[in-house]
């Protein structure tokens, strides 16, 4: 595994990362865009290719269990179902519709040079830093609302192999999935450079988390990082105090992958002329994006990518939270957004 | 940017992302849903939002406008006219 060394450990995971950002910049596979578009437009398209995403990486972890050749199982980090997981991801839910994108979606708008993005992005940072301030207070909350302890997945759970649940899923999903192919609902007309159809970035990632748990040993995760970047920051300011938190102190390592390639597509650009209204609801939404990946704990990406395929109990009550949030987002957005502002 | 026979009012949200993009398009065509159906008045979009350039014309064209994506230097221009 990468992990021997931790020069090639990050360079697979920036690797990695590469990939998973260009594909999902080409094919724009905003996750925030998949649930907000469900809920404020009525639209599913981008969310049948992460339901592809979710069964291919569900088949490929589980293929690779029952080979052996899975490092541990389930991967680090994961713990019992609490509370505090459906309480953080409706706070993701809410502040990714309002950032426009997950934590993610932020990086590779970020890096084709959106500065609401970038405001998301700093938002981000102070809200993996405001957490901290929390930590011992919710982590508290988290061991108290716990439950089934010692447990991490259902398969654990029920106490049946996991390929039972694999099965019944798929089996469930395979009838949709070729109606869809039937009704032409995998694709869409796109005008511009360079796209890549969605369900071919869907079975990318999956090749990309599967690729991650292979060396790495766990799936693609990402916002540890800004808690330490977080860190950073306040370092410059107030030497001591935020890193000495007890939640700094004892956050694991993680992997970065941002990733953006609008150069070769000669579509950087950079516009500072926009609605400052704009710009303070996607602080917000990063803040509270920052806050609830600390809370949960993890993100989207962690959790849908990673923990779901595997039927981690966390990562359900994160989707479980993260549903609400989203419809709540989408219904207070607009009001915020003014959208007679041009 | 007018003709004795048309009108065309040009929105400028280069910058902005999604939903903003397709909001405040909508916003426009809504605005101006007597004059575009009459053939008077195109809306021209700006917009450097990748995503804007699927959902914007997906939406219009729901509601019976013709559109055009047109690549430029960095960014899309969409053009959202009656359907002829």
């Amino acid at each position: 595994m990468a992990t021997e060394s931790i020069i090639l450990m990050y360079a697979v995971g920036l690797l990695l990362g590469l990939a998973a950002g260009f594909l999902m910049h080409r094919s724009d596979y905003c996750m925030a865009g998949m649930f907000r578009d469900l809920f404020m437009f009525r639209q599913s398209f981008r969310l049948r290719a992460l339901a592809l995403q979710i069964v291919l990486t569900m088949l490929a972890f589980e293929a690779f269990r029952l080979l052996d050749l899975l490092p541990l199982y389930p991967f680090p980090i994961l713990g019992a179902p609490s509370l505090a997981a459906i309480a953080g991801g409706a706070l993701f839910g809410l502040g990714m519709v309002l950032a426009g994108g997950c934590v993610v979606g932020t990086l590779y708008k970020m890096g084709a040079g959106s500065l609401l993005s970038a405001s998301a992005f700093a938002g981000l940072i102070l809200g993996s830093g405001l957490y901290a301030e929390i930590h011992p207070w919710w982590a508290a909350f988290s061991r108290a609302t716990t439950f089934w302890e010692g447990y991490i997945t259902v398969p654990q759970l029920i106490g049946r192999s996991p390929a039972i649940l694999v099965l019944v899923v798929t089996a469930a999903a395979l009838p949709l999935f070729l109606s869809w192919r039937t009704r032409k609902l995998w694709e869409i007309k796109s005008r511009v450079r360079g796209y890549i159809q969605p369900w071919k970035t869907a079975a990318g990632l999956a090749a990309v988390g599967l690729f991650s748990y292979l060396l790495i040993g766990m799936p693609l995760g990402i916002t540890t990082t800004y808690a330490k970047l977080a860190a950073m920051t306040e370092n410059l300011f107030s030497l001591n105090h935020l890193a000495g938190l007890a939640f700094f102190q004892a956050t694991p390592l993680n992997v970065v992958h941002p990733a953006s390639q609008t150069l070769l597509l000669g579509e950087f650009k950079v516009y500072w002329r926009l609605p400052v209204r704009q710009f303070l609801i996607t602080l917000a939404g990063g803040t509270l994006l920052g806050l609830a990946s600390r809370m949960a704990p993890g993100c989207n990406i962690w959790h849908l990518m990673g923990g779901i395929p595997i039927f981690a109990m966390q990562s359900i009550l994160f989707l479980i939270g993260l549903l609400p949030g989203a419809w709540l987002g989408s219904l207070i957005l607009p009001r915020l957004l003014n959208s007679r502002q041009t | 940017m007018t003709t004795e026979m048309e009108k065309i009012i040009e929105v400028d949200m280069r910058g902005q992302v999604c939903p903003s993009t397709l909001l405040v398009a909508l916003d426009n065509i809504n605005r101006n849903r007597k004059e575009l159906s009459s053939g008077m008045v195109k809306l021209l979009i700006k917009t450097d939002n990748r995503d804007a350039t699927t959902t914007i014309p997906g939406t219009a064209e729901n509601m019976g406008y013709k559109t055009e994506v047109v690549p430029r230097d960095g960014f899309y221009e969409l053009l959202i006219s009656q359907q002829s």
